[in-house]
Order: C-alpha cells, then sequence, then structure tokens
C-alpha cells in the first residue's frame, strides 16, 4: 500500500516535479552551512570548515542526484533523456536518418494498408445486429460441380414454414422478376439515373435486424404476394436519398421505377446493404405463381437468423433431413437428393456464415497479401539491424566511454532500443500516412475488386496494429546491434581507437545471416508474384471463343409498358440504325454478355435422349438469345453446320445453334445437326410456347461464366425468329472507333429510339475482359509490388552489408594491392562473399517457396506452383541483382589506393 | 530511526535529524545528504512525514518534517516487529547457549 503510494507519488513527480530542484537545493545548502558553522565551533577555519562540511554531508550535486532519483521514477527519467539524446544522434546523421525513415515507412506503411483490409473486410464483423447468426444458404450440385447455387421457391417457402433452428428466413433476387437486371431507370426530377436495385422480402429485412431509417419496410403481404407483379413500392437507401434527393422529405412521395409509378414508403439507415450489392434502391419481391410450385428453378438468394443458441450444425442438419424427407412429405419420387448423387438435379442445401459467404475466396488472397507484406517489413527489419549494427560498430567509442563511466549493459541496450523505437515511431507516423492515402487510392482505383470495399478504413484497430508493429520493429532492430556487443571488449574497443578494429568473425556471421534471411523472402515473395502474373497472362490469354479486338457493346434496358412483343421491334429499329452508322462494321444484339454470366442452368428437354438420371431432361447452362448477325459480329466461328440467317426469322421452322461441349455432351460424336430440342423458352424470358427447335449449326465454345472456368453448355436461339426480346439486351459493334467517340452518335439513335432509356455501361469488349479479371490482376500487381519492394531492399540491404565489410577491411585490402593483387581479384574478393550469401539465400528462398506455393495454388490458372520457367526466370532476376549489389562494392574496393589507405594509418 | 527520532524530539530540519542521529549512535552513524535527504523524501512520499517550511531560531528558513499519524502507526508496528524478532533471536541464542 504504502509503497504503492510512494511510487504514485514518484509519477506524480515525474509528471509535475512536485518539488522543484531550487527547493532541493536550498534545503541541502542550509544543511552545508549548518555542517559548516558546526565545524568553525569545533574550531577550523572557514575554508578547512566548508571543506570538512563537505567531506562529512557529502556534495550537493550527488545529493541532487540521488533525490531525483528518489523524487521521479528513474526509469521514465532516463526515457526522456535518451530520447532526447537519441534525437541529437539521429540528426547528426541525416543520410541514415532519411533511409532508415524511408524504409520503415513504406514497411509499417504497406502493412498497416493491408492490414486495414484484413481488418475491414475480414474480422469486423458485419454491419447487423448479431451478425454471427447470420447464415447464407446454399444450393450445392454435385453432379454439375456447381457450388454456391441460389434455392429454388418451393423449398424456400417450404423451409421456411417448418424450420425449427432459424428464427426467421428470408430471400432476396437481385436479377430476375419484376426488374430484371439488378438495375433499375428511376427518375430523379427530369434526369434519368440507373440504380442498383435488390428484390427482398419482408422476412429478409426482418432476418438482417435492420430497422428503416424512416417510414416503414415492406410488410409480409405484400411482399408474399401471390402472381402480377411485385406491389409497386420502393424503399430507397440513405446514400441514394441524399445524392439524388438532397435529404428531402420523400416517404409517400412518387418515384418512376423502370417507368411505373412506385411509392416510396421507406428510407434505410446509411451503409446497409446485402451481400455487398451497393444497393440504392431496395423494391418487394414478387414471385410469379407458376414459379411457386417449381424446384428447378433455383433464383432466390436465402440469408436466415439462427435462434438464440442454435448451433449451425444444429441449422446444417436440420436443413440435411428437410431435404432427406421432401419425398415423404410431398409425396413426390423424382428429383430428391440422395447421399450418392448421381443425377444433375440432386443437390444438397449448405449453408456459410453470411460474412464468409460475402468474402469468399478473396479470404486467401488477402491473407496472402498479409503475410508478403509481413515478410517486406521482416526485410527492411533486418536492413535496418544492419545498418544500426554498422553504426554501433562507429559508435563503439561512445559506448565504452558510457559504459567506463558506470552505464550498465541494460541501460545501453535501452539507449539503443529508444533510438530504435523513436525511429519507428516517426517510420510509423509516415507509414500511417503513406497506408491512408495508399488505401484511398485503392478504393477509388478499384472499388469493385475486394469484397466490403466501402467498409476499409484507418480506425482505431488499424491504428493500434500500426503502432504495435512500429514498437515490435523498433525493439527487434534495437536489439540486434546490442545483442552482438560484448561489453567485456570494451577494452579493447579503446585500444583499437574505434573503426579501425579487426571485426569480429561472429559479427559478420550475424551480417551474413541476416543478408541471407533477406535475399530467401525475397525470393520467396518474388517467385509467388511471378505465379500469379503469369495467371494473369495466361488469363487474358484464354482463347474465349471470339474476337474482342476492336468490339464496343452497351446494355440497354426496355421496361414496362413494353413487353416482349414490342420490344422486339424497339430492339431491330435500333440494330437497323446501327448497322448503317459510319464506322460500325456489324452489329448485334445478345441477352447475356460474356464472360461474366453466371449459369442459368436451365432443364432443357432434348428430343430421344436420356440424360444420366433417365429423364429427357438436360440442364443447360447457358441461353444465349441473339438478334442479327451475333456470330459474324462476336468473330465466333462456327464449326459445323451454318449460322442463323435472315430466311429463318420468315421460316416456321424454329431453329437452334449449340456450342460445341453442349454437342460433345448430348449426341457424343453423332451429328448434332438435325437433331430436336426443345428450348425452356417460358423459363428462360418467362414467355413463349416450349415448341420443337432444330439443331443447324454447332458453334466454338465461347466463355460465357469466366474465363478461368470450363465453358458450360450453350443453346443459341434467335429473337429474329422469335420476333420477342427480354427487357435487357446488349448490344455489341464490331467498330473503327474508340466507345469515347462513339457515344454522342449511339446516345442520339438510342434517343430516337426511346427518349427514356439510357445507355449502360458503354465499353469496349477489353474493358469487360480486364473487369472479368480485377481481382487476380490486382492480387498480382499488389504482389508484385511488395516483391519488387522487397527485391529492391534485399539488394540495398546486401550492398550495405557488403559495403561495410570493404570499408572494414580497406587496410587488408590496401595491403594485397600493395603487394600485386590486381583489381578484379579485388572484385573477385568481396563478391565471392556477397554471392556466396545469395546463393545460401536463394537455395533456402527456393525451399521456403515449394513449401508455401501449396497456399496460393487455388489462386493460380495454367501454371503449376512448381513452375521451373518462373522458377528459373526469378532465380536469374534475383542472381543478377545481386550481383549487381555486389559488384559495385568490389568495384569501389578495386579504386582504392594502397598507397592512400597505407598512408592513413 | 529517522521517524523514531522525529517522534520524540517533535518536528526538526534535515540536519538536525542528522546531528541527533549522529549524537545518538555515538558517532557511528554519519548520514551524508545523498542519504538522509532521499530517505526524508521516500518517507514523505508514502505519507510517513510531512515536510514543510518553517523558520528556525536563528531566523533561518529550514524544511521541518514532522511525522503523520500514519507514520506514527508505522513506527509502533515496527517496534513491535523488531521487539518481537529481538525476543526471538534472545530465545535462540540463549537456548543453544
Amino acid at each position: 500500500m504504502r509503497i504503492l503510494r510512494e511510487w504514485s507519488q514518484r509519477l506524480w513527480g515525474t509528471l509535475l516535479h512536485r518539488r522543484r530542484d531550487g527547493d532541493l537545493a536550498q534545503e541541502l545548502q542550509l544543511h552545508r552551512e549548518l555542517a559548516a558553522e558546526d565545524a568553525r565551533r569545533r574550531g577550523l577555519n572557514s575554508t578547512d570548515s566548508a571543506r570538512a562540511a563537505r567531506l562529512e554531508a557529502g556534495g550537493i550535486s550527488q545529493a541532487m542526484d540521488a533525490l531525483h532519483d528518489q523524487r521521479g521514477v528513474p526509469w521514465l527519467d532516463d526515457l526522456t533523456r535518451d530520447a532526447q539524446h537519441g534525437i541529437r544522434m539521429l540528426r547528426r546523421t541525416p543520410v541514415f536518418t532519411v533511409v532508415a525513415l524511408l524504409t520503415l515507412a513504406l514497411g509499417i506503411g504497406a502493412n498497416t494498408a493491408i492490414f486495414s483490409i484484413v481488418n475491414g473486410v475480414i474480422l469486423r464483423p458485419l454491419d447487423y445486429p448479431k451478425p454471427e447468426q447470420l447464415m447464407y444458404l446454399t444450393t450445392e450440385f454435385p453432379v454439375l460441380r456447381l457450388t454456391g447455387s441460389a434455392l429454388s421457391v418451393q423449398e424456400y417457402l417450404e423451409y421456411r414454414q417448418i424450420t425449427q433452428s432459424f428464427a426467421m428466413v428470408g430471400a432476396y433476387r437481385t436479377i430476375g422478376g419484376a426488374y430484371t437486371t439488378g438495375e433499375v431507370n428511376l427518375t430523379a426530377g427530369d434526369r434519368p439515373l440507373r440504380a442498383r436495385s435488390i428484390s427482398v422480402d419482408a422476412q429478409l429485412l426482418s432476418a438482417l435486424g435492420v430497422q428503416p431509417a424512416q417510414g416503414r419496410f415492406f410488410n409480409q403481404e405484400e411482399t408474399d404476394r401471390v402472381g402480377g407483379l411485385a406491389p409497386p413500392l420502393a424503399i430507397l437507401s440513405s446514400e441514394l436519398w441524399q445524392t439524388a434527393f438532397a435529404g428531402q422529405p420523400l416517404i409517400g412521395h412518387t418515384l418512376n421505377v423502370d417507368g411505373r409509378p412506385h411509392e416510396i414508403i421507406g428510407i434505410m439507415p446509411p451503409s446497409i446493404d446485402v451481400m455487398d450489392n451497393r444497393t440504392a434502391i431496395w423494391l418487394p419481391l414478387g414471385l410469379p405463381a407458376a414459379i411457386r410450385q417449381n424446384r428447378s428453378f433455383h433464383i432466390l438468394h436465402v440469408i436466415g437468423r439462427l435462434k438464440d443458441g442454435v448451433t449451425a450444425q444444429a441449422a446444417q442438419t436440420e436443413l440435411n433431413a428437410f431435404l432427406a424427407n421432401w419425398g415423404e412429405r410431398n409425396g413426390s419420387s423424382g428429383h430428391f437428393p440422395t447421399n450418392h448423387p448421381s443425377r444433375a438435379a440432386d443437390h444438397t442445401l449448405q449453408m456459410q456464415p453470411l460474412q464468409d459467404a460475402m468474402i469468399g475466396d478473396a479470404r486467401r488472397s488477402i491473407w496472402i497479401l498479409q503475410v508478403a507484406v509481413g515478410f517486406v517489413l521482416l526485410i527492411a527489419c533486418a536492413n535496418l539491424a544492419n545498418l544500426l549494427m554498422a553504426r554501433a560498430e562507429s559508435r563503439r567509442r561512445e559506448f565504452a566511454v558510457r559504459a567506463a563511466l558506470g552505464a550498465s549493459r541494460s541501460r545501453l541496450l535501452r539507449q539503443t532500443m529508444t533510438e530504435g523505437v523513436l525511429l519507428c515511431v516517426a517510420g510509423g507516423m509516415l507509414g500511417l500516412w503513406l497506408a491512408r492515402v495508399a488505401v484511398q487510392a485503392l478504393i477509388r482505383a478499384y472499388p469493385t475488386s475486394v469484397p466490403r470495399m466501402s467498409e476499409i478504413a484507418i480506425d482505431l484497430p488499424v491504428l493500434l496494429f500500426a503502432l504495435g508493429v512500429s514498437m515490435a520493429t523498433g525493439v527487434l532492430f534495437g536489439v540486434a546491434p546490442v545483442a552482438q556487443r560484448r561489453i567485456n571488449d570494451l577494452v579493447t574497443a579503446f585500444k583499437e581507437g574505434g573503426d579501425r578494429g579487426a571485426s569480429s568473425a561472429g559479427r559478420h556471421h550475424i551480417r551474413r545471416t541476416l543478408v541471407v534471411a533477406e535475399i530467401a523472402l525475397a525470393v520467396m515473395l518474388v517467385i509467388g508474384a511471378g505465379l500469379l502474373i503469369r495467371t494473369v497472362y495466361n488469363l487474358t490469354s484464354v482463347d474465349a471463343g471470339f474476337d474482342r479486338s476492336r468490339l464496343v457493346t452497351f446494355s440497354l434496358t426496355l421496361p414496362e409498358p413494353y413487353d416482349p412483343d414490342t420490344r422486339a421491334p424497339a430492339y431491330q429499329r435500333l440494330l437497323d440504325k446501327l448497322r448503317v452508322t459510319p464506322g460500325v462494321e456489324r452489329a448485334a444484339i445478345m441477352s447475356g454478355l460474356p464472360p461474366n454470366r453466371s449459369a442459368e442452368a436451365i432443364p432443357t428437354r432434348i428430343e430421344s435422349h436420356t440424360a444420366s438420371d433417365g429423364s429427357p431432361i438436360e440442364i443447360i447452362d447457358y441461353y444465349q438469345f441473339v438478334m442479327g448477325d451475333y456470330f459474324g459480329t462476336m468473330g465466333v466461328p462456327i464449326v459445323a453446320g451454318r449460322s442463323f440467317e435472315p430466311a429463318d426469322a420468315m421460316s416456321s421452322g424454329r431453329v437452334v445453334i449449340v456450342n460445341q461441349t453442349l454437342a460433345n455432351r448430348i449426341w457424343k460424336g453423332r451429328n448434332p445437326i438435325g437433331q430436336r430440342v426443345r428450348p425452356n423458352l417460358s423459363a428462360a424470358i418467362g414467355v413463349g410456347d416450349n415448341s420443337w427447335h432444330t439443331v443447324i449449326g454447332v458453334a466454338k465454345d465461347v466463355k460465357q461464366g469466366g474465363v478461368e472456368k470450363a465453358t458450360g453448355t450453350e443453346l443459341y436461339v434467335s429473337l429474329d425468329q422469335l420476333g420477342m426480346a427480354a427487357p435487357t439486351m446488349n448490344v455489341v459493334l464490331r467498330t473503327t472507333l474508340p466507345p469515347a467517340g462513339l457515344s454522342r452518335t449511339l446516345e442520339r439513335l438510342v434517343r430516337d429510339v426511346d427518349p427514356a432509356v439510357p445507355i449502360v455501361r458503354l465499353r469496349e469488349m477489353d474493358a469487360v475482359f480486364a473487369e472479368s479479371i480485377r481481382r487476380p490482376r490486382l492480387l498480382a500487381q499488389l504482389l508484385g509490388g511488395f516483391a519488387g519492394l522487397a527485391l529492391l531492399l534485399a539488394a540495398v540491404g546486401t550492398y550495405g552489408v557488403l559495403s561495410y565489410m570493404v570499408t572494414e577491411r580497406r587496410r587488408e585490402i590496401g595491403v594485397r594491392m600493395a603487394l600485386g593483387a590486381s583489381r578484379s581479384s579485388v572484385i573477385g574478393l568481396v563478391m565471392r562473399q556477397g554471392l556466396q550469401a545469395t546463393a545460401i539465400g536463394v537455395i533456402v528462398g527456393v525451399g521456403g517457396a515449394f513449401a508455401a506455393n501449396r497456399m496460393i495454388a487455388s489462386l493460380l490458372y495454367g501454371v503449376q506452383p512448381s513452375d521451373a520457367v518462373t522458377m528459373a526466370g526469378v532465380i536469374a532476376t534475383i542472381s543478377t541483382v545481386a550481383a549487381v549489389a555486389c559488384w559495385l562494392p568490389g568495384w569501389r574496393a578495386s579504386r582504392l589506393d594502397p598507397n592512400a589507405v597505407l598512408k592513413a594509418d | 530511526m529517522v521517524l523514531q527520532t522525529l517522534d520524540s524530539l517533535g518536528p526538526l530540519h534535515g540536519y538536525a535529524v542528522a546531528v541527533r542521529l549522529e549524537q545518538v549512535s555515538g558517532g557511528a552513524l554519519q548520514l551524508n545528504m545523498g542519504t538522509l535527504y532521499p530517505a526524508l523524501m521516500r518517507l514523505e512520499q508514502r505519507g510517513l512525514l510531512r515536510g514543510n517550511w518553517g523558520t528556525m531560531e536563528t531566523n533561518r528558513k529550514a524544511r521541518f518534517y514532522a511525522v503523520t499519524p500514519a507514520g506514527r502507526r508505522q513506527l509502533a508496528r515496527e517496534r513491535h516487529a523488531r521487539d518481537r524478532m529481538v525476543g526471538i533471536i534472545h530465545t535462540l541464542l540463549r537456548g543453544e547457549a
């Protein structure tokens, strides 16, 4: 207790200096005067009495020191003094300080930036109440190897009724239904605008547990309504409300959504979204009556909130039982899941935490980046430790003097550590600033490349991380210089006169180990980056099945009151105008834009065919509805049969074209031409009579669902022949003009067709492709950047260590040269040392890469983790860089004038 | 010792404490300033003493230290502990002899 009080008083004393030095000095002074008077009384003269008093009582300054120690916390006082001393030392060596600060700022900045992604995306829970209870449900098709598919309406509705594990299960769609594209045309004032939409049911909103900021949410009666269009109600996101409507009162007002007046019933709280949809407008989910009883249409994304105390495992068991008992409950025998899936439609229901579902495979990439920047920081630390060690060498005399004056070993250690921490705190602050700038730039440049991108920020956990990393770094490389020092060789330090001492082998050993470690880490990073860069290269050079140069595309939506029959002539008019536009060689319109389509998996009847489950129905991945000269415009070769022709539109015999994959899967070597299929048009575009169509041609495979994925089965249907069209279509032009040059003309043409319809996403096909591989590209770019940084730091480190060795061995080299060593042999001497370390580093690094590359194997495309070409390239690069880094000091050594060196002694 | 001195003699300044201790110990105990004043400060920090500037008989300003009630309690505790210890040692030594 007393002790506690003493220390709190001491701390107080440190902070506020309760008793001033003058006050203390006065007391001591009085003591001495009284002592002197006493002594005088004992008969000594005044000089002697003063001396006696001093002898008896001790010196004032010593007593003051003791009092200072007692008054405050000596350790804290020392820290201030160390820091002041440290700052003086750092200012005296500006080059060292600047290099160290820059290295640290880069290392800490990169770590902080990536950690802000780790924190914002992976670590921070979702912005809903009790987010750990939210589960995302998916359908898995083992036979089709489709994973993460949506749920069928029938299964969703039934499960929602009977579930005991979930407090609430809700569903949403972003495409399909009344609002087909995930985006709607809005009229805000007189300006048409395009907003990302989502169609939800009331259960979803209550499962998420959010409350409207204003107004109300949809109720169950509104979203469960059977048949017809969904009720014309809308909820706006807070962001849309602010940007498009300037935050004015809107509840009860009417807003045109896709041409239909909707009543605004609510405003969402800020930053509320579902699955990163960037939702601007929330609309009620409307489910057509026909779809409710159909288990083959997997169109609903389902999110459930577990009841309190129910584990995810219990819920999963319930889901399994739900499907297993399906047949009994519904009395249906076909199309039920089994433990041994054999048919395409067999499926299971799985669930995972909503956050995991959102992050998906980005999690791995983000952790890999974090590990990579960690490596960069380690290399930076090794470099700085080397630098500080070299500096400590030149400060041997300073330390020797301080030790001789009584500084303890721990006191010296504290001094160097204080300097290290000082550097790191300064570097950390710089790094924090760098990280802020970098993260902002990243969000601007790649707004959708990382899930939850909008939630990435430099917040408290990130600040703490940066602080922690800075301190740890400081301690780590501040300890190194002293750890290698033995205080008992102080005498040697004096005798040697400091900088000319023969350096001990042990010290060199530590340095070389640091260089080896740096190179090994850099090798691992560069190999990882090399593999990812090859992946991106492979992805860009994948044969997507069509010629994407000089292709420009945009999309259009013709909403209500257009119906399928009136849309087709409108699109046809546009197509006719486009064909005669100068600069446009060919034009076509299609329903789905490769390569970013999601599989539709439409059950399709095939004539005289038996699928693996015994039915005549085969699931086809994609339907592509085309108008005009699709194959000619896209440059998709027809490998057998013929293309659609204008004459087909007039003919009564319906025709389709299949892709190679579909032809091979179904007709297995037999001639597909002349076979008949019955496209499920009612499922695909919601209208039409499912009549028999004859296959007239086979088209080359086009990568519809992602360049890195296997091509799916695809069926081409001619809309010219059907005389109808889907609400949203994609226009594609083969042109000599860039999109910017075309936009004015296109806007005029589209206005001629319908002035209320905006042109959406006008861009080159190359840009569409670039976007489809944006995530691997971003990963490769970042990792490449970090690998470059690592390589640079490792090279600088190698150079630094060798330079220092050369400086240390100046005398030896001078003697050698005086005795006739040639310049090249001196270069060889220095380079041999550096290259030995490099070689060991490369071997260790390649070994490490083999071990670690399994981590990134799943992110690679078209290249093995142990790819020999990449390895060889990396080794060659590193060796070249290392050779340059070793040659420079060698060259400098060879330029030494032996005369000057020897005379200097 | 300091506490005992101050307790028996009332408030004193630092030099007087040193002189008194020297007298009591018969010159065996000579405290120098570097020992005495930090000790006084420590006791003050622990709340066992209070120091105040006052005026000496010779009209000089000096800092007088007085024992606080807590200091008196502490002194009593230490006296008691010492007495016990001495008693134990006494018994032990006699037992051995």
